[in-house]
């Protein structure tokens, strides 16, 4: 049985259809990238995937069909970070982190200090050490989406579902964050859907990626495998002529390199 | 948690104290001076006046004050709007329009508390049911829906003040609008405090909750909140709690507005303990603005005047500071 399946998954805003009829699966362990042009329905999937949008299909976690879960069951099994935290009130980084708690406690409870000590982890896991007391609207757009990554963190789901983490982070950060997700993944039976806008990024961290265009599913890759001229023959259907390269880094560690070609 | 916290804690306690100073001044301040010495020695009549008038009025003081200060800090929070008030879903619009059809066709100061607690509820159940037709539960709806009962409750005024008798019922449909704490006894005023209290005692252990509900509705239901269930419940809580407060002291402005505001300016986020002093401050400013209301002139005048009086300085003062540091 897959870890996570998608079947026939249809949804949009209001009656406009946005991603038509998809069904695609993900192994445990994996790191699964979306790609795609803009307005190909790579948000809509995830928030259909984690009911905010209606939709038709479903989605099985484990076995667990979750669109039977209320908010509470879905959010202890499936965390979401959307590509802008709508947090607009002074608080401080550490509580943001410590609302990713919320589905383990009960109405009245408040995080425990155990939850507080796993709250201070994360921050520091997602480099914002020493920063627990300060302002959440003080922090650059980067440092945010580093908290929001943090709190999805402590939420402790089998499923992450990461909308465009990396968008505002700098360079260093970008590789670093998507290190500590895959890190995060082999810890525990885990798998993360990623939607990515440098396809640089997606081909040498995601272990498989999945390519949208209009709502559809275009073809899958898998980069550890598959060879340059399939994926180059896919990739370019979304971002035109391209060309791929395996370059190896001082560690000896190969990456596979994107450029765009001329017309 | 840090000396942030270690500071909101020390300003409660000041808060505390400046509401058990107004509190003491509250009794014994007046038209009628009462002494401690004399109440202590059985004088009858200064008895009567503690008991009759000044304790409930005092204790409207405080609890309603707190009440307006903690609910405004929900509205905010919950609406993400920094002018939220209980007008953002009728509620003042519902107590007037309740208030003057109590002053037009009943009689006596408790039927027009009821009437008025009557209005707010219908405004709200209207609000609540016209939000519930919008399936997404967006909370959009539901200040859509405020405004469209606000216009409504105000054609209603409108038209019960047209028909009211110019020399006594329409004055005192204004009188009631401006707002005051004269006239409260003791007799008319148990039940609506006790709904205070317990409101709050609900509210405040929601705090985590309602701090959740600040975040967009997708984010916080993926945090495991049922956003729709949960709002209704607050704000409704909220929404009581102030109705049971307008309509004993009719309309009183600001305090809703400016305690939060306040309280954040001070405190710097929006913990539980930032929520308290938005109380604190709620119930102090609207005990002092009474005291005012009662010895400045000879003649009673609005509550309302002294809660803009003195609240408008004191948060233009919080701003300059604020725009100081920075």
């Amino acid at each position: 049985m897959d870890f996570f399946t998608v079947e026939d998954l249809t949804a949009g805003y209001g009656k406009k259809e946005i991603i038509d009829h998809l069904s695609f699966s993900v192994d445990s362990g994996c790191l699964a990238g979306v790609l795609g042009a803009n307005g190909s329905g790579k948000t809509t999937l995830l928030k259909a995937i984690c009911g905010i949008l209606p939709h038709t299909g479903s989605c099985i976690l484990e076995g667990t069909t979750l669109e039977k879960l209320n908010p509470r069951q879905l959010s202890q099994r499936c965390s979401y970070i959307p590509q802008r935290s709508g947090i607009s009130i002074d608080i401080s980084v550490l509580d943001v982190v410590l609302m990713g708690f919320n589905p383990w406690l009960g109405l009245l409870e408040r995080p425990t200090a155990s939850m507080e000590q796993k709250g201070r982890k994360a921050l520091a896991l997602a480099g914002l050490e020493g920063k627990e007391q300060q302002n959440y609207q003080t922090l650059s757009e980067g440092q945010k989406q580093l908290c929001i990554f943090a709190r999805a963190l402590c939420c402790e789901g089998h499923l992450l579902l990461l909308d465009e983490p990396e968008s505002a982070l700098d360079f260093r950060f970008r590789y670093q964050m998507l290190e500590r997700l895959r890190r995060w993944l082999s810890e525990d039976a885990r798998a993360a859907i990623v939607t990515l806008h440098d396809p640089s990024l997606a081909l040498n961290y995601c272990h498989r990626l999945l390519l949208l265009s209009e709502g559809k599913i275009l073809g899958t890759l898998s980069p550890g495998t598959d060879s340059l001229p399939r994926m180059e023959e896919l990739l370019e259907q979304i971002y035109g002529q391209i060309s791929l390269a395996r370059l190896p880094a001082r560690s000896g560690r190969e990456h596979l390199v994107m450029l765009r070609e001329e017309a | 948690m840090g000396r942030r916290t270690g500071a909101a804690k020390v300003m409660c306690v000041l808060g505390a104290l400046a509401m058990a100073v107004l509190f003491a001044a509250s009794l014994f301040v007046g038209k009628y001076p009462l002494s401690l010495r004399e109440l202590a020695a059985g004088n009858e009549l200064q008895l009567r006046v503690f008991w009759t008038l000044r304790a409930s009025r005092t204790c409207v003081g405080a609890v309603g004050g707190f009440a307006l200060g903690a609910a405004g800090f929900v509205y905010q929070t919950v609406f993400r709007n920094p002018l939220a008030s209980p007008d953002i879903i009728g509620v003042s619009s519902g107590a007037s329009a309740g208030a003057a059809a109590g002053i037009l066709f009943f009689s006596g100061a408790a039927a027009v508390t009821a009437s008025s607690f009557t209005g707010a509820l219908l405004a709200v159940v209207i609000v609540l049911a016209l939000s519930a037709l919008d399936k997404s539960g967006s909370k959009n709806t539901i200040v859509l829906a405020g405004i469209a009962v606000h216009s409504l409750a105000q054609t209603v005024l409108m038209c019960l003040k047209l028909t009211a008798d110019p020399e006594r019922q329409l004055a005192s449909i204004e009188y009631w609008i401006m707002g005051s704490l004269n006239g409260i006894s003791g007799y008319s005023t148990g039940g609506n405090l006790l709904l205070c209290a317990l409101c709050l005692a609900v509210l405040f252990p929601l705090h985590r909750q309602i701090i959740l509900l600040s975040g967009e509705e997708g984010e916080a239901r993926m945090l495991g909140v049922s956003v729709g269930k949960l709002r209704l419940f607050v704000l409704l809580t909220a929404t009581l709690t102030v109705s049971a407060v307008i309509s004993l002291t009719g309309l009183i402005s600001f305090i809703g507005l400016l305690a939060p505001h306040g309280a954040r300016l001070l405190t710097k986020d929006n913990r539980q303990a930032t929520m308290l002093l938005s109380g604190l401050a709620g119930g102090s400013l609207l005990m002092a603005a009474d005291i005012l209301a009662r010895s400045a002139a000879s003649t009673e005048l609005p509550v309302s005047i002294f809660t803009s009086l003195l609240g408008a300085p004191f948060l233009i003062l919080l701003i300059r500071r604020q725009t100081k540091k920075h």
